[in-house]
């Protein structure tokens, strides 16, 4: 790995440890391996908004052109939200990729990823199925992304409702995850997803 | 253990800790924003973020379409930074053989503003330049008048006739330059 890229990990993940928010407990960042070109980052779900409470996980990867180069940054937890893909995670953020500045470190944009958390860009989107929900039933958005933070990242509001459907196509044999996906896709129409996955 | 008990006493101590601090500041003050290293070869752009010429450099290499300020994407260019030149740092190997050297600072000259206050509009400021120089020229002539008589001097060998003569060449100078205050 190049030089710069290693010395700047290196510094970064020192002023990480001595911030605030490490701190106080809203974003954490560790070391994968001892080459320093892959993290993981942890961001805690900003309060007041469906992922409270919840705790998130991040691939961090480091290019060797960083900080050139943006860091390729994707969520290891699921998440339902209009600019993450619910399936593999892809963040769609500007400084993720052409509005990257070398000054930006990882502590940065964990935060504006913690910021993203709380105000979604709709109309710029990674997952087309979620954001169409946010823009046209922001009630029902909320409560799937609500359910998703109690699913995956050990957020602390249970929607029974959602729950137990998850759980009649899991009895139908369906993988849970696949279940919650197709849920949540058909806006939690047990009949809709079912057909969708059994046609 | 010893040092760390003391340093939390001193941490704890209001103020005891504070020279410290300061000094880290200063230091992170001095980082380039690119390798947050202290900056070495430092430039500055007109918003005023401090890099390390090879970073920046780099920086502006990785994306020749969209030049702009690391820290605030201000635009920037290579012709609009500004290197910053500290004291002792003439020693230190040049690391600017891989990228090309830093642009060079430029030198304004500061306007001329005392001497002659009437003539301080438009093109009239030039002229008033050119004769507001010609006693100087005249005082400059005068120290290169007495110049090359010393270099002369040496034919006569004892110091004493060389001291006579410097102080002919002193005495010429005050006679001349109490008729230049007279006429001038």
């Amino acid at each position: 790995m190049a030089n710069i890229a290693a010395k700047r990990i290196k510094r970064e993940f020192k002023e990480v440890m001595k911030s605030e928010e490490v701190a106080g407990g809203t974003i954490k960042l560790e070391l994968v391996n001892d080459s320093w070109t892959e993290l993981q980052g942890e961001i805690a779900g900003p309060p007041d908004t469906p992922y409270e409470g919840g705790t998130f996980l991040l691939e961090i990867k480091v290019p060797e052109t960083y900080p050139f180069n943006p860091p390729k940054i994707r969520f290891m937890t699921k998440i339902w939200h209009p600019n993450v893909s619910s399936v593999t995670g892809a963040i769609c953020l500007d400084i993720l990729k052409d509005q990257w500045a070398a000054a930006l470190t990882l502590r940065t944009v964990l935060l504006s990823i913690q910021a993203l958390l709380s105000a979604a860009e709709p109309n710029d989107p990674q997952d087309a199925v979620v954001a169409k929900q946010y823009r046209e039933d922001i009630q029902l958005f909320n409560l799937t992304a609500r359910h998703w933070t109690n699913a995956y990242a050990g957020g602390p509001t249970v929607i029974w409702e959602f729950n137990q459907k998850v759980q009649v196509l899991q009895d139908m044999g369906v993988d849970e995850d696949q279940a919650r996906v197709a849920l949540s896709t058909f806006d939690w129409g047990l009949e809709r997803a079912t057909e969708h996955l059994f046609s | 253990m010893a040092e760390t008990s003391e340093a939390r006493a001193s941490a704890s101590a209001p103020g005891g800790d504070a020279g410290g601090e300061e000094d880290k500041h200063d230091e992170r003050m001095l980082e380039c924003n690119i390798c947050l290293d202290t900056a070495r070869d430092a430039v500055v752009s007109m918003c005023g973020h401090l890099f390390c010429w090879p970073c920046l450099h780099q920086w502006l290499e990785t994306r020749p379409s969209r030049q702009v300020c690391p820290v605030c994407k201000a635009a920037i260019s290579r012709d609009k930074v500004i290197p910053l030149y500290g004291r002792g740092n003439t020693k230190q190997e040049d690391p600017r053989n891989k990228v090309p050297p830093r642009p060079a600072g430029q030198r304004t000259e500061p306007e001329n503003t005392s001497g002659f206050p009437g003539f301080g509009f438009g093109e009239g400021f030039h002229m008033s330049f050119g004769i507001g120089a010609f006693p100087f020229g005249v005082f400059t002539s005068t120290f290169n008048f007495g110049d090359p008589r010393p270099s002369a001097a040496p034919r006569g060998t004892a110091q004493y006739e060389e001291e006579q003569f410097l102080s002919k060449i002193f005495l010429w100078v005050a006679i001349l330059f109490v008729l230049w205050l007279i006429f001038a």
